[in-house]
């Protein structure tokens, strides 16, 4: 078996994306919803927390894809 | 004794150059960077020149990590990706003789700095999102678009997609770097317990600082394994466009 479909090297690679996958996608979306609201409109906090929101939902779908990738057993 | 848990990633400079207001100094980072690119490049020339058909000690251990990437770049982006062989052989091999070497005591642990790891992650997603306009032209602009989405869902799928690949780089970078600052802020306190301690209790997290650093490098290799992965999975999702979500369902 070559090393890279040895199952232990793979569930840990899995394992170990996910976390960072979740918190990665909110940062990013809250932090572009505060550029938009102190940079552009001027909107008070609103558009953070619309890319807040926004953020989770992608953190969430990055998380259930890579999951999706998962080796069947 | 009581030591600063961080001390060992603050940075001092050997030689101190400014360059029109830029910071250039040649610091600790600098120095541990130039030793992991000449390690690894006397490696792989040493391995490489005596070619055997039976091979020795050295060129069985550059075999090995030479088939380990292979496996890596087949499974991910199929037998077109191998052309980009050595990007991801020199990243790979770079990233892990910066963990391995950081784990020696007294040695600087590079990837503990976020510049470094963000350089790395921003390059590897600006090469996949410039090899998609490359292959795809502005079709590539689909990847926003997840296949099977109604016009209705438009407004509300794109920016989600645009987030999500936004964070790539983002969690690529995070995650290599908080791994590696982490693992060795935990075996500096460790190591400040046993020293405090004395001789009565401080051989408790004395045993715990060997554990942590067996730890530390099964982490030195899979960090250095997922971010290879990653990248050629970012690579392969710009070759093959929605190729991917097709083979899993």
């Amino acid at each position: 078996m070559p090393p890279s479909q040895d199952p232990f090297y793979a569930g840990l690679g899995q394992a170990v994306r996910i976390g960072t996958e979740l918190l990665a996608a909110l940062i990013v979306g809250g932090g572009l919803g505060w550029a938009v609201d102190t940079y552009l409109l001027d909107s008070g906090p609103w558009a953070m927390v619309g890319g807040l929101i926004l953020g989770a939902i992608a953190g969430i779908r990055n998380a259930y894809r890579s999951a999706q990738q998962w080796p069947k057993s | 004794m009581e030591e600063n848990p961080l001390h060992p990633f603050e940075l001092h400079n050997y030689i101190p150059i400014s360059l029109g207001g830029l910071d250039i100094s040649i610091n600790k980072a600098v120095v541990m960077m130039w030793v992991v690119v000449a390690l690894v490049t006397l490696l792989m020339v040493m391995a490489g020149s005596a070619r055997k058909l039976v091979p020795g000690k050295l060129q069985s251990l550059a075999e090995i990590l030479v088939d380990f990437i292979r496996g890596i770049i087949i499974d991910t982006m199929g037998k077109d990706g191998m052309r980009f062989f050595p990007l991801i052989a020199t990243l790979f091999l770079f990233i892990l003789f910066c963990n391995l070497l950081g784990l020696i005591p007294g040695a600087y642990t590079v990837t503990s700095q976020i510049v470094v790891t963000a350089v790395f992650a921003c390059s590897v997603y600006g090469l996949s999102v410039f090899m998609g306009f490359l292959l795809h032209g502005a079709k590539f602009v689909g990847i926003l678009v997840p296949p099977g989405t109604p016009g209705w869902l438009l407004p509300l799928m794109v920016p989600i997609e645009l987030v999500s690949q936004l964070a790539r780089p983002l969690a690529l970078a995070v995650r290599l770097f908080a791994n590696m600052t982490a693992g060795h802020t935990i075996l500096a306190v460790l190591f400040g317990l046993a020293i405090s301690g004395g001789l009565l209790i401080g051989w408790l997290p004395f045993a715990f600082t060997i554990a942590i650093n067996g730890l530390e490098v099964a982490i030195a290799f899979i960090q250095a394994y997922i971010f290879t992965v990653l990248t050629c999975v970012y690579l392969g999702d710009a070759f093959h466009l929605h190729g991917h979500d097709e083979h899993a369902h």
